[in-house]
């Protein structure tokens, strides 16, 4: 079909052309492949319209259409718009009501997510508008409900938004599952209309991410790049000399100073800082610094109650705010059109993420993207230049699709069954397309189904596990007990956070949220921050914590968990590169430039490893022995490979070693000398035995054990509550390390087991860049320095709280020897 | 580990338990019996093995001390009745030459009748022998004279040792005033607790227990 001749695009032409616009060429392709019967991907820079190019290919075809029928039927959906982030939503409904209007398209636009009001979700029920838009997880909480499958029959098209920001998480899972039964349902009723969209910047991946999307290899699918390009240009700030930075730590509070002639100049400044509790704390040194920033100045992040996040939108939209602190809450899509100026505080840690921050400013085509990068500690500086140069050559990361995970898929299938049920033969194929469960066997989806059926292997079944039953009247799986399902949709997601509580004033009014363990520390009348304001803790009530305003000016901030960021790969080898550099008297960067006295001291104290060499730093001191190593590759493979390098040495010895890492490079710490030269750093760095030597690593690491937390909570094997809506049952409650000790010692065939384990190795470690690291430190030198006192390169690491601990000594010993040591302490003080 | 308490003898077995040899009383605390059960009820899948093993550890205790009398110090029963239970009522049998004391705990909710028919006697709040009153939560017992051995908490303790090391090991913990028992199921978490100097914790590894 000539799409140019249709009835719609001339409407929308016109429209535009009122408006003294124009759709860029990308527009147009995605129009006319949207008719043609396309599904695919949208791949281009933010400010160019992205989503324009797929809303209206959707408006045109309704346009083209003849008049739809009745008004009030439930299945009048025709466009489900998926956003990872609930502040996306309204803005995106904003723009595409005031569209519809103007073009005159009869059609509703609704949201849902967390943040919908109950009385809004009943009305969808009653009545589904035309156009929704959605997070992943309450696309699950519409199929766990009773008649969901009605819904999904008239609908043409799916689109997820910043699915690169999906596809790496179990969320993007969650896409691929929702996607692959609403395909199912037109199958069933042979109405197969749904074309499915995504809408991505760039990634190293791109072409994954579209087969990710739409697995159908046979379907019509094809990605459209948009041939434009994003100016962006980087500025660090940098200190008057080195001195003033610390070697460590992340506050950076000291450069703040040089903020406030970038907010003073600019219109707009958003602020990101990569944790929720260090924006408490720069908002705090800001006003301290600056307090004319009163009043101009506010905090947004996840953790901040829905109608102040509200509140700062809309004041960014209308330019009230000078500058605004976020957390990558902010990170995506929306314009905030008076944004002129981004700010960066502490390493992004990934050339994508930097990228993206940055589009935030000059959100209009053809402008400039301005972002400063402001580095909390010394080394910092290097990451500033090296990210400098990935984003020139445009060196940016992949995001690696996440597959085989049967948390989810538990999940998934409690979901349909407390909705309309579920007959496990069509799911089993229908999953088996997705590209996440590709590879599941047939004996591994029996598992899951005799677990969610049977609470186990069948050879033991458990008469009075409760939790799905086949219906005998259909035949279709479902969940009978109501307490079980209310339950369930309670804990529908792939987010795990720790139990959080709602903070209220004493006089009403919600501020934002906090976690339990931080509230398990504070007494009445303790202060603390929250959204900027020092607020003085009264009581907890019906799980919500009682606050009112303190008069004082400073309070401790809470720690949110999580949200610690691994350096990317792709950063990892410009970093490298960027240390080979760091002598050259000849070299250009500025951030170099500044940063050479440290590296001289790194020089005179140890050495500053070159692209071609492996440093290890033997240093003894009080604390005991301590071996440092600089791989580069990021905390996650660190964190992999010192368990490795570990249980390599302590098969020499009996031995036992703590184990610390950052971004680049990690430290073994032992009571005793650690045997270390030339031949044993090639053993121990060795690719051989790798996959057997891991596996052997992680058992006797924390590591997996970790990764169950999650699955623990995907799974519904642990419930957390909700804020402020569901106290858990008491005689419930357990942790998920219990059920991972019970697992590891009487269920070792559980597969949710062997997911922990499997993320490890695949997911964390990625075992092709451990390898390839092992290769390039075989074919490197090693070098072996022992100086007197800590250097710049593994001060950071020392002071590293995150600590393993692994070792090959009977427990009695360590115990009595652990004991000897600390009498000899007593002695002696 | 033999130790010595309020004038009397007192066997630490590394199976969570105290013997008392001049008694012939062995104590146990926090059983939760039909905890798996009951999460599997609840749509938990939790093998049943972990019942069984309790089962099984408390075997090779009563073989190894042969007691004319079991106590358990609260928390024998996690819930309801259900098919744990069951399985424990059948496994009683084998001991009908013991004598079972159950010091009532806030999770045994079962009605007396039952009690009776698993041929368990019910003390309530505490059952005292020697200088000892053994009481499920320390903090309850009015009995002044006596030195409370209670259970409830879950008692774990952390050494810590040079170079940042750190173990944590379910307890034994004989303070001033009063001591807590480990719980004895391998289903249950662990309540970390800091013994002052003049406190005494004993921790208890797979294979002995041993003083902190």
């Amino acid at each position: 079909m000539e799409l140019t001749k249709t009835k719609g695009y001339k409407k929308v032409k016109a429209w535009l052309k009122a408006d003294k616009k124009k759709p860029f060429k990308f527009q147009e392709d995605a129009w006319q492949h949207y008719a043609d019967g396309y599904s695919g991907l949208v791949n281009a820079p933010t400010g160019f319209g992205k989503t324009y190019s797929l809303f209206l290919a959707v408006v045109i075809d309704a346009l083209n259409q003849p008049k739809a029928k009745g008004k009030k039927e439930k299945d009048r959906l025709q466009l489900i718009w998926i956003t990872p982030l609930r502040s996306l939503a309204k803005d995106l409904a904003r723009a595409m009501r005031q569209t519809l209007l103007e073009l005159e398209l009869d059609w509703m636009v609704g949201v849902r997510n967390g943040d919908t009001s109950q009385a809004e979700k009943l009305q969808q029920k009653k009545s589904m508008p035309e156009i929704l838009l959605i997070t992943p997880e309450s696309i699950h909480l519409l199929l766990a409900q009773k008649n969901s499958s009605t819904l999904f029959k008239n609908l043409k098209c799916i689109v997820a938004d910043e699915w690169h920001e999906l596809l790496g998480s179990k969320r993007g899972v969650l896409v691929e599952l929702a996607l692959s039964r609403i395909k199912g349902l037109q199958k069933q009723a042979n109405n197969e209309v749904l074309r499915v969209w995504g809408i991505s910047a760039t990634i190293g991946n791109i072409e994954e991410a579209m087969q990710v999307l739409t697995p159908n290899a046979e379907s019509k699918r094809i990605i459209i790049k948009a041939d434009l390009e994003k100016k962006i240009e980087i500025k660090s700030i940098l200190p008057d000399d080195i001195e003033t930075l610390p070697w460590s730590g992340h506050l950076g509070l000291k450069l703040a100073y040089k903020l406030l002639p970038i907010i003073e100049k600019s219109k707009t400044t958003l602020i990101f800082i990569n944790t929720r509790g260090q924006t408490e704390m720069w908002y705090q040194h800001l006003l301290n610094l600056e307090p004319e920033l009163a009043g101009q100045l506010a905090i947004h992040h996840g953790s901040i109650d829905f109608e102040l996040r509200n509140w700062i939108e809309d004041a960014l939209h209308t330019g009230q705010l000078k500058a605004v602190i976020a957390t990558s809450s902010l990170d995506l899509g929306v314009d905030f059109k008076p944004v002129d100026t981004v700010v960066q505080v502490g390493s992004p840690k990934g050339v994508a993420r930097f990228l993206q921050r940055a589009g935030r400013s000059g959100h209009s085509p053809y402008e400039t993207s301005k972002i400063y990068f402001l580095p909390t500690h010394a080394l910092e500086l290097v990451e500033a230049a090296a990210i400098k140069e990935a984003a020139k050559n445009l060196d940016i990361e992949s995001r690696e699709p996440v597959i085989m995970v049967f948390d989810t898929l538990i999940q998934y299938l409690v979901t349909l069954a407390i909705g309309d049920g579920f007959d496990d033969k069509i799911i089993y194929e229908e999953i088996k397309n997705t590209h996440a469960f590709n590879m599941i066997l047939p004996e591994e989806w029996d598992w899951v189904m005799r677990f969610i059926t049977y609470g186990g292997e069948s050879l033991t079944a458990y008469p009075e596990f409760k939790k799905v039953e086949k219906d005998e009247e259909d035949g279709l799986w479902k969940v009978k007990s109501r307490q079980l399902a209310m339950r369930h949709r309670l804990h529908i997601g792939t987010i795990v956070s720790d139990a959080m509580l709602k903070v209220k004033f004493l006089s009403g009014g919600y501020i934002g949220m906090v976690e339990e363990y931080f509230l398990s520390r504070l007494k009445p009348g303790d202060n603390f921050r929250l959204a900027g304001r020092v607020l003085e803790f009264v009581q907890v009530k019906d799980m919500t914590v009682i606050v009112r305003l303190s008069k004082k000016k400073n309070a401790i901030s809470p720690s949110w968990l999580g949200g610690r960021l691994p350096l990317s790969s792709n950063l990892g080898a410009v970093l490298r590169k960027k240390y080979n550099e760091a002598l050259d008297e000849n070299q250009q960067d500025e951030e170099l430039k500044i940063m050479r006295p440290l590296f001289q001291l790194q020089e005179k104290r140890s050495h500053v490893p070159k692209n071609d060499e492996l440093l290890i730093e033997l240093i003894n001191n009080r604390e005991g022995f301590h071996l440092f190593a600089y791989p580069f590759e990021g905390r996650l493979v660190h964190e992999v490979l010192a368990a490795l390098v570990a249980y390599r040495l302590s098969k020499l010895l009996p031995i036992t070693f703590s184990i610390a890492m950052n971004d680049y490079g990690f430290e073994l710490l032992s009571d005793i000398e650690i045997p270390m030269d030339d031949s044993i750093a090639y053993d121990v760095f060795s690719p051989k035995n790798l996959t057997q030597d891991i596996t052997l690593s992680i058992n006797s690491t924390e590591m997996a054990r970790r990764k169950f937390r999650d699955i623990a909570c995907i799974s519904g094997l642990v419930f957390q509550g909700y804020p402020g809506k569901y106290v858990a049952n008491k005689h419930l409650q357990s942790s998920a390390g219990l059920f991972f000790n019970v697992f590891s010692d009487f269920d070792k065939h559980n597969l949710l087991l062997r997911q922990a384990y499997d993320e490890v190795f695949y997911q964390q470690l990625e075992e092709p860049r451990l390898v390839a690291a092992l290769e390039r430190i075989q074919k490197s030198n090693i070098i072996i320095t022992h100086p007197n006192s800590f250097t710049p390169l593994s001060f950071p690491i020392k002071v590293d709280s995150l600590r393993e601990s692994m070792s090959s000594e009977a427990l009695e010993e360590r115990i009595a020897r652990m004991k000897a040591d600390s009498d000899r302490k007593l002695e002696g003080s | 580990m033999t130790i010595n308490s309020h004038g009397e003898e007192l066997i630490l077995d590394q199976e969570r338990a105290i013997y008392l040899p001049k008694n012939k009383l062995l104590a146990i605390s926090d059983l939760h019996l039909g905890k798996s059960a009951h999460f599997r009820q609840a749509g938990v899948p939790v093998p049943a093995t972990v019942a069984q093993q309790d089962l099984s550890r408390l075997d090779a205790i009563l073989q190894k001390y042969k007691p004319n009398t079991l106590l358990i110090n609260g928390d024998m029963f996690h819930h309801g009745l259900n098919t744990d239970i069951d399985e424990f009522h059948q496994w009683r049998r084998k001991y009908q030459q013991t004598n079972f004391l159950l010091v009532k705990g806030n999770h045994d909710r079962l009605a007396n009748a039952d009690y009776a028919s698993m041929d368990i006697e019910i003390h309530e709040p505490s059952f005292c022998v020697g200088p000892f009153c053994f009481i499920h939560d320390a903090p309850k017992c009015t009995e002044e004279e006596l030195y409370p051995i209670s259970g409830h908490i879950h008692p774990g303790v952390t050494i810590v040792g040079r170079a940042k090391q750190r173990l944590k090991f379910p307890c034994f913990y004989f303070g001033k005033d009063y001591a807590v028992m480990p719980a004895f199921s391998v289903f249950t978490g662990l309540y970390n607790i800091k013994p002052k100097k003049e406190e005494q914790a004993y921790a208890v590894t797979k294979e002995s227990v041993v003083k902190i």
